[in-house]
């Protein structure tokens, strides 16, 4: 499975009410996050996640590698696993860029679903912004796109693959002490 | 009057160093202090920018960035914006990313291939990948008959050099060669850049953020002090680890620092430790089975640095950790911020498998989103922001840990201290800032106190 760049006249969104669900799981997704819920966060997930944030260059237009791309330097390129070793290491109460605890925003928006042709799967984009503020007055907004794909099961949806494209080049902050 | 005739001289220009006396004596060695304005002046700034950023060798890239003629990435030497590019005959050259006319940048992105030249957006002046001016938009000056093209090109940096791999430059034409500026260091770096036949290469791309503190707390960190890990990085081991960081009982025993001519390397002996925080017993024993071959290669000593708990700092701001294979550069960007860039290096012969898993291993560990890394940056911060206050930054900081530690009789290359829970190296790292700014000739800074002690190379497989 891997999220491909859909071809724009192919698209088929999904009926509204599976969207109402998706924007639901989003929106759920986002205030779990802000309250560091993240052992609530992983449940979301389907064990055979990806999740991955490649590092961004500037490219010039026409360059083949474009400015981004698999297999190289990313912030995230995780597993389940590796996912839940993040967790652990916020659950310290040594996890001293945490503690006192970072103030969370996270905003989802522009929220697609669109049909893969795979019962089950489908594929869902949504732009964010990313508000981290702590201690007195330190400051770090990010902004970004999600190209995920959804698992539905029943009623359950889950978040089979995630790739969260940032506008920045250099990381205008010291560290990433979120999820997206 | 002007004279119709005079034509501008375009000569590269590097400045001389001076000598800062004053700034010297913040770092005082006698007492183990350190002098807080160093972390936040902004004229003490500016005299490392002249006296240490336009004088030493500074890391450019890895030749496996641009292996291709007009392959090229674009790095910064202090604040000098550069572009480091491959030349049709196969060298390496490097040239101040600043076209000689209006100053504007001649490359905007990071890296690219096989570039026929860089073009100024402004005035359409074009350049070649070694530097020349080739034309001019709308040939206006091809009439002009005060304007001599041949003399016009990109400032070059004016010595690069390559050691195992490692592309570095330096802007002083006199500064001595790369193998002097490291001298018998390079038997350290050959722990990582020389631990197998094929050599060593980056993992496509770079991670790239920004921390606000001053540059030299990072780079001291690297060159030495592995004592807060037990304390920062608590949070970290435990997730990966399943427990705290353990320095171990014996670790006085078999670790020590080495310094020379500031460069630095604290290191245990311990085979995998740092490897083994990386979260991949795949890994690990990847690394354990090639100790035999290490040790016939680079000897026993240096077989039991490849992934052991260790970091290490080349004068001034590049630096690695050995077992986590993360190189980074603290590009400075005024007394209280660093561009920090990120890659992960590799042996070219390592399966791609083993490759993949020391990328998504640093990453991990140290990047942004680093469950070590995470903390560091917190910490550095607030070591830089902490000094601005008027009183605070009067008394003088502690850098007295281990001063009895001299291991005077080793036969290891360098300074060498027992044991790597002190400040050995912090305090040569800053005697080597004060002898930059002490001393304005290079016979000077080769001989000050950061110099070697004689003792010969030990052998490779001793």
């Amino acid at each position: 499975m891997t999220v491909q760049t859909v071809p724009m006249l192919d698209e088929t969104p999904v009926g509204d009410a599976l969207l109402r669900r998706i924007e639901r799981f989003y929106y759920r997704e986002a205030r779990l996050l802000d309250r560091e819920a993240y052992a609530d966060w992983l449940t979301l997930l389907d064990p055979g996640i990806r999740y991955w944030m490649p590092a961004m260059e500037t490219r010039k237009r026409g360059d083949q590698r474009g400015p981004w791309t698999d297999g190289e330097m990313s912030y995230f390129d995780d597993d389940f696993a590796m996912l839940k070793v993040r967790v652990a290491r916020y659950e310290q109460p040594s996890a001293w860029a945490d503690n006192p605890a970072t103030r969370h925003l996270h905003i989802v928006t522009n929220i697609e679903a669109i049909e893969t042709g795979t019962p089950g799967l489908v594929r869902a984009f949504s732009c964010f912004e990313n508000v981290r503020n702590r201690n007195e007055k330190d400051q770090d907004v990010i902004h970004g796109r999600r190209e995920d794909l959804l698992k539905l099961d029943g009623d359950r949806i889950t978040l089979a693959e995630r790739r969260i494209l940032i506008v920045q080049n250099i990381l205008l902050s010291k560290n990433l002490n979120t999820f997206f | 009057m002007c004279d119709a005739k005079a034509r501008p001289d375009m000569r590269p220009v590097y400045p001389k160093a001076g000598s800062y006396p004053d700034f010297a004596d913040l770092v005082d060695d006698s007492r183990a202090q350190v002098d807080r304005r160093v972390f936040i002046d902004r004229a003490i700034y500016e005299a490392e920018l002249r006296q240490i950023f336009g004088r030493a060798w500074l890391f450019l890239a890895h030749e496996s960035q641009i292996p291709n003629p007009g392959d090229f990435v674009r790095t910064y030497m202090g604040e000098d914006d550069v572009i480091v590019v491959r030349q049709r005959n196969g060298r390496i050259g490097a040239y101040l990313n600043s076209c000689p006319h209006r100053g504007n940048r001649v490359c905007m992105v990071d890296s690219g291939k096989k570039a026929r030249g860089f073009i100024c957006n402004y005035h359409g002046w074009s350049f070649g990948i070694d530097g020349r001016l080739n034309g001019t938009d709308g040939k206006v000056y091809d009439k002009d008959p005060g304007f001599e093209k041949s003399a016009i090109g990109l400032t070059p940096v004016a010595q690069v050099a390559s050691y195992k791999g490692l592309v570095f430059g330096t802007f002083d034409p006199e500064a001595p060669s790369l193998e002097d500026y490291f001298g018998p260091f390079t038997w350290y770096l050959d722990v990582m850049l020389d631990n197998d036949e094929g050599g060593t290469e980056f993992i496509g791309g770079c991670v790239k953020s920004t921390v606000e503190c001053n540059w030299k707390f990072p780079a001291e960190n690297f060159v030495g002090d592995i004592l807060h890990a037990f304390w920062t990085h608590q949070s970290g081991a435990e997730a990966i680890l399943g427990g705290a960081v353990d320095l171990g009982s014996r670790y006085d025993e078999r670790a020590f620092q080495a310094s020379v001519y500031g460069h630095g390397i604290e290191t245990n002996l311990d085979k995998v430790g740092n490897t083994r925080t990386l979260g991949f017993p795949e890994l690990n024993d990847y690394v354990l089975g090639r100790y035999e071959a290490v040790k016939a290669r680079l000897g026993e000593v240096r077989a039991r640095m490849v992934g052991a708990v260790s970091s290490c700092t080349v004068f001034p701001n590049f630096s690695f950790l050995p077992g986590q294979a993360t190189f980074r550069v603290w590009h400075p960007k005024g007394p209280d911020r660093i561009d920090l860039y990120t890659w992960t290096l590799v042996n070219k012969n390592m399966p791609e498998r083993i490759k993949e898993l020391y990328r998504k291993g640093t990453m991990i560990t140290f990047s942004p989103g680093g469950v070590f890394e995470m903390d560091d940056g917190e910490n550095w911060e607030y070591c830089t922001k902490a000094n601005q206050g008027w009183v605070t930054r009067h008394q003088k900081l502690h850098y007295g840990l281990g001063q009895d530690s001299a291991w005077s009789e080793s036969d290891l290359p360098g300074h060498i201290h027992r044991g790597s829970l002190n400040d050995a190296n912090q305090r040569q790292f800053y005697k080597r800032w004060a002898e930059f700014m002490r001393f304005d000739s290079w016979g000077d800074l080769q001989r000050a106190e950061t110099a070697p002690p004689a003792k010969p190379l030990p052998q490779a497989a001793e």
